[in-house]
């Protein structure tokens, strides 16, 4: 893609939306979020399962209607035609299991009134053979190749890196980079906190509804951890939960999100536990706890 | 094992469609050969033609013949006609002796029964069988299988395709890429279109073959009956997938949508012999019409023009039905597709919403 075709996309927002909501029932799946994606950023949709986050992208593919507010691709509805500068990934990766390599690529492709881009090298070995006989990394890899023969000015990813070991995701990302520096704008959702940092900017979506947005950092805040390092984790962890200091395991060290240092060092303390109690930042993962428990 | 009975009874009582064939399977069978398995045919039409018409038709037995049609100034040519246009069961020329019975062997069951009360006559009426002169069964059945098979590609495998994509995820994809609702149904079923034409050539030459049934009439008027008889039936395989989740769903459904079609369609029970409260259901099938159309061109010779009722009910089926399946299919494949730019939710939109939801609930199941 060269800079020109962006240039003829006049919205800087590529993907929008404007106090978007969805109800299936009396079930709010997603309420009053306002988000945007613009040219060459990585923006990451975080949350936990059921948070909201698949079914907002389905509003912003224009798969589902909003009940309310709306959300706009490329300046305008989700239409058609916009929708053929869209590449999307879903989780599922949408390959057909009975063709092969090629002919996946070709299809999609096709679909989109492309020609089919040569394959990556790892792929290339791959191309005659069904996809169904593709370990999952492969997999992923010609989704993604599919999602860009096109050339699109926008890539929606659905858990793009879920069940594929550290070098795949290492590449993968490195695609979502790529792409990004040439002009593109990326939604990709996870529900995997450690790829918070490969994202330029980040939603966080709790219950249905948008909590936080911006840096790793802007959402961290001022929010601290009280990181307990003891030889006796579990004691220190079971103490600290029954005393309503709510623990998180990370690794053996116990840690307790917006607390204070102070009453832990007490209650570990009382409990006759020797411990090193340290205030540190607070990671994305803990901010997110805060946030869903408010 | 009691945890994994109650587990059982817990699943089963969810699950409407394998419930419905276990209850409602039975009670159709039990309907079906309790008033439609029936190879007596209590009554048939018959015509009288020639100079004696008139008089022949009083003394027919109206307990049996249902003289329709009463020509005193036709002749053999017009009897045949009326058998070729499928008018009456049997036609009785006068005007010689004795009154010769013409009578429509692709009617395979009246036929037997017609044969059975003139042999009672003695010498006064001689008979004649037309299209079907040794009454040999395969004769009757081969056209009416062509139609069955062409069912089974239409409904069931064409439902499993499209429910595939479901299953695999790649309806979603479809979804997202720039193409027409229309163009991926189109798409998704020209294939099983050619497949089924082709199987419908390869099975009408070998019943030719293998069982000598003769192809009597036009070649186009069969093709069209057969080109109207797939629409319907890949509308039908279209409207299965959009209520199943899975490949097994779609078979138990196709399943139900087939077994009223063999049993019901006079293909093996004659729908003159059915009693009047489920040949009803017979005249409700597609398979019925097509019969119908080839057993008419194949074993009579019929024209387009005498089978026009066939012709125009499968033409309504397959706009109905296609037209039904191609909507429901559209809203599998974009479900509620607006794109608002007011953020306004009105009623409409809200009762919309709780539709899908119940409708996706309701898929599940």
């Amino acid at each position: 893609m060269t800079s020109s075709d962006l240039d003829g996309v006049s919205p800087d927002e590529l993907l929008r939306a404007d106090r978007a909501g969805r109800r299936f029932g009396e079930v709010v799946a997603v309420e009053d979020v306002t988000m945007s994606v613009r040219r060459g950023e990585v923006v990451g949709l975080l949350g936990a399962n059921g948070a909201g986050k698949t079914t907002l992208i389905r509003m912003l593919l224009g798969l589902i209607a909003t009940s309310t507010g709306e959300v706009a691709l490329l300046g305008g509805p989700p239409d058609r035609e916009r929708r053929s500068r869209l590449g999307y990934v879903p989780q599922g990766l949408g390959l057909y299991g009975d063709l092969t390599v090629r002919e996946n690529l070709a299809f999609s492709a096709q679909a989109y009134g492309a020609s089919a881009p040569p394959l990556p090298e790892a792929l290339r070995t791959a191309a005659d053979r069904l996809v169904t006989a593709l370990p999952l990394g492969l997999q992923r890899q010609l989704a993604f190749v599919c999602a860009l023969a096109h050339d699109p000015l926008v890539l929606v990813l659905d858990e793009p890196t879920s069940g594929v070991d550290v070098l795949a995701r290492a590449a993968l990302w490195d695609t979502i980079h790529e792409q990004a520096e040439r002009g593109v704008g990326v939604l990709v959702t996870t529900h995997a906190m450690q790829e918070a940092e490969q994202c330029d900017r980040l939603l966080l979506m709790s219950r249905a509804r948008l909590v936080a947005q911006g840096s790793e950092a802007d959402i961290i805040g001022a929010t601290t951890a009280v990181a307990v390092r003891t030889d006796d984790w579990a004691r220190a962890f079971a103490v600290l939960n029954e005393a309503g200091q709510p623990a998180m395991l990370a690794g053996r060290d116990v840690r307790v999100v917006d607390a204070d240092a102070g009453r832990v060092r007490q209650i570990l303390s009382d409990a006759g536990l020797r411990a090193e109690v340290v205030a540190v930042p607070a990671t994305i993962e803990e901010r997110m706890r805060v946030l869903a428990g408010a | 094992m009691r945890a994994m009975i109650v587990k059982e009874f817990r699943e089963l009582s969810r699950d409407r469609r394998t419930l419905a064939m276990l209850i409602g399977m039975p009670l159709l069978l039990l309907v079906i050969f309790g008033y439609a398995a029936n190879f007596r045919v209590p009554t048939v039409t018959a015509a009288a033609v020639g100079p004696g018409a008139s008089q022949l038709a009083t003394t027919l037995p109206s307990s049996f013949f249902d003289v329709t049609r009463i020509e005193p100034s036709g002749t053999r040519a017009d009897a045949e006609r009326l058998l070729k246009d499928n008018t009456v069961d049997v036609a009785i020329v006068t005007g010689r002796q004795p009154a010769l019975a013409l009578v429509d062997g692709s009617n395979l069951f009246a036929s037997q029964a017609i044969v059975s009360v003139l042999n009672t006559f003695g010498d006064k009426v001689s008979s004649q069988i037309l299209y079907n002169p040794d009454l040999k069964t395969s004769w009757v059945m081969v056209p009416a299988i062509i139609g069955l098979i062409l069912t089974f590609i239409g409904t069931i495998v064409t439902s499993i395709g499209l429910v595939r994509e479901r299953e695999t995820g790649t309806l979603e994809q479809l979804a997202v890429m720039p193409i027409r609702p229309s163009t991926v149904i189109l798409g998704k079923i020209s294939p099983y279109f050619l497949v089924a034409s082709l199987d419908m050539v390869v099975i009408t030459g070998l019943g030719m073959l293998l069982f000598s049934v003769p192809f009597n009439g036009n070649g186009f008027v069969f093709a069209l009956g057969a080109a109207l008889f797939l629409f319907v039936v890949l509308g039908l395989g279209v409207l299965i997938s959009t209520i199943s989740q899975t490949a097994g769903q779609a078979i138990q459904t196709a399943f139900m949508f087939l077994l009223p079609q063999i049993l019901l369609s006079g293909m093996i029970f004659p729908l003159d012999a059915m009693a009047a409260g489920v040949r009803w259901i017979g005249y409700l099938l597609p398979l019925t019409y097509f019969t119908m159309i080839s057993q008419g061109v194949m074993l009579r010779g019929a024209s387009l023009t005498s089978l026009w009722l066939p012709f125009v009910m499968l033409a309504v089926m397959a706009v109905v039905v296609f037209s039904g399946a191609t909507l429901r299919f559209r809203r599998d494949l974009a479900p509620g597709r607006r794109h608002r730019h007011a953020a306004v939710t009105s009623g409409a939109d809200a009762r919309r919403d709780v539709t899908h939801a119940t409708d996706a609930e309701r898929n599940r199941r």
